[in-house]
């Protein structure tokens, strides 16, 4: 394949971080604003260590916290936590405008638990002190890998590899409760796919100056 | 960097972690002990960690004469990485101690430490206890490399590597003799002890 063999074997750029890193984006309505946004980090590597993250925003335009409002994040490494939010998910299109994620409640993480086989669904469970938070991916595709450049990067800035699997069902639960909305598709780089995705084995580079 | 559109028109293979130490004792020699790790997220043969442990790789020795063993949890997935993965680079192909593995179930299998400095692996199977350590551990690299750039040259790979100068693997507490060799990756001068995060096979199309 000729794009391949043209391309640089060794990304001259400075590694972020690796893990991975999925995603459920619920909305009432096909037009309508995101009504439950739910995304999971497991990072192997990065400058502040290892550690798990499971950010939910269950009002994302109500700027509150946990328990006036479900928007929460959960971890197990702080400090990997804010780098995450301040220098990728902040920039994230569909979280950046959304003030619950400047509000939410931030929890020390008591236990994780990640269950599943990948092929047909796939679950990760947090839980904190009066709070545990579940977010499941089912009816799952077929993987696929992604390679995108800062134009197409969802942080704008980065070089991101990744594997994809679109899951044309999931839910996000807080305490035993869903939140409400549904998947929908959106256009990913060219192809339409659902909303809610397993992404892993995912590395962010950010280039070097040229 | 970049393909002509962000989606890679070829088939994941497998994806997961490789971390790996090979170790001589002469440098201008063979290898005299070999550990190469896989923990898969998804494969065609499923989940699961597998450990190829060569404590004599130029001999036929079985277990438990020798420690030339294919540790695992998911018998399948071992089956598959040994056919269609080690076995097609050349390196191992061409070792005596391949084709005499004993395959033992995993009892427990868990990471420790921090990949910035020093990170180790901890499996236990049967009487084995097992402990890979990645010491002296560099800056990360992250390496997209074509089928010719692979050992196998069949398949494509996204992986993170980052080199370890100052490994080891412990066996019911012995310390394997030998020490890592220089190798040369895709141009980069590095070295025969290597944490692989975030790695991805991909058929071409």
């Amino acid at each position: 394949m000729t794009e391949v063999e043209t391309r640089i074997a060794v990304n001259p750029g400075r590694v972020e971080w690796a893990g991975d890193n999925p995603g459920i984006y619920l909305r009432e309505s096909p037009d309508g604003p995101w009504t439950g946004l739910g995304i999971f980090f497991r990072v192997l590597f990065s400058e502040y260590g290892q550690g798990s993250a499971m950010i939910i925003l269950g009002d994302p335009q109500n700027a509150q916290g946990f328990p006036d409002a479900r928007n929460l994040c959960i971890t197990t490494n702080s400090e990997l936590t804010q780098y995450l939010v301040q220098d990728f998910v902040s920039r994230f299109p569909s979280f950046r405008s959304q003030p619950a994620l400047e509000a939410m409640t931030w929890l020390e993480a008591e236990s994780h638990l990640s269950d599943g086989d990948m092929k047909t669904s796939w679950t990760e469970t947090m839980t904190a002190s009066g709070c545990e938070a579940k977010m499941h991916w089912a009816h799952l595709g077929e993987p696929f890998a992604v390679e995108v450049t800062p134009k197409d990067c969802a942080t704008g800035i980065h070089d991101m590899y990744s594997v994809f699997l679109e899951a044309r069902s999931a839910s996000i639960c807080l305490n035993g409760e869903s939140l409400s909305g549904n998947v929908c598709e959106r256009v990913f780089f060219g192809r339409e796919m659902s909303t809610a995705f397993l992404a892993v084995s995912e590395t962010w580079v950010l280039p070097s100056a040229t | 960097m970049p393909l002509s559109s962000p989606i890679h028109p070829g088939q994941v293979v497998w994806t997961g972690e490789n971390p790996g130490i090979l170790l001589k004792e002469d440098p201008d020699g063979p290898f005299s002990a070999i550990a190469l790790f896989f923990r898969i997220y998804l494969s065609p043969k499923g989940r699961g960690t597998v450990l190829l442990l060569l404590d004599s790789p130029e001999e036929q020795r079985t277990f438990p004469d020798g420690c030339n063993v294919l540790l695992h949890d998911n018998k399948e997935l071992a089956e598959y990485l040994l056919e269609t993965f080690i076995l097609k680079l050349p390196a191992f192909a061409a070792l005596p101690a391949c084709e005499s593995l004993s395959l033992i179930p995993m009892e427990e299998c868990r990471s420790e430490g921090d990949p910035r400095v020093r990170y180790s692996e901890i499996i236990k199977a049967h009487s084995l206890e097992i402990e890979l350590v990645w010491d002296g551990l560099g800056t990360p690299t992250a390496l997209e490399l074509p089928a010719e750039l692979t050992g196998g040259k069949e398949n494509e790979l996204y992986t993170l590597l980052i080199e370890s100068t100052n490994p080891s693997i412990h066996i019911n507490g012995q310390r394997l003799s030998g020490s890592p060799v220089e190798r040369v990756q895709a141009g980069i001068k590095t070295t025969t002890a290597f944490l692989y995060f975030s790695e991805t096979w991909i058929r071409p199309a």
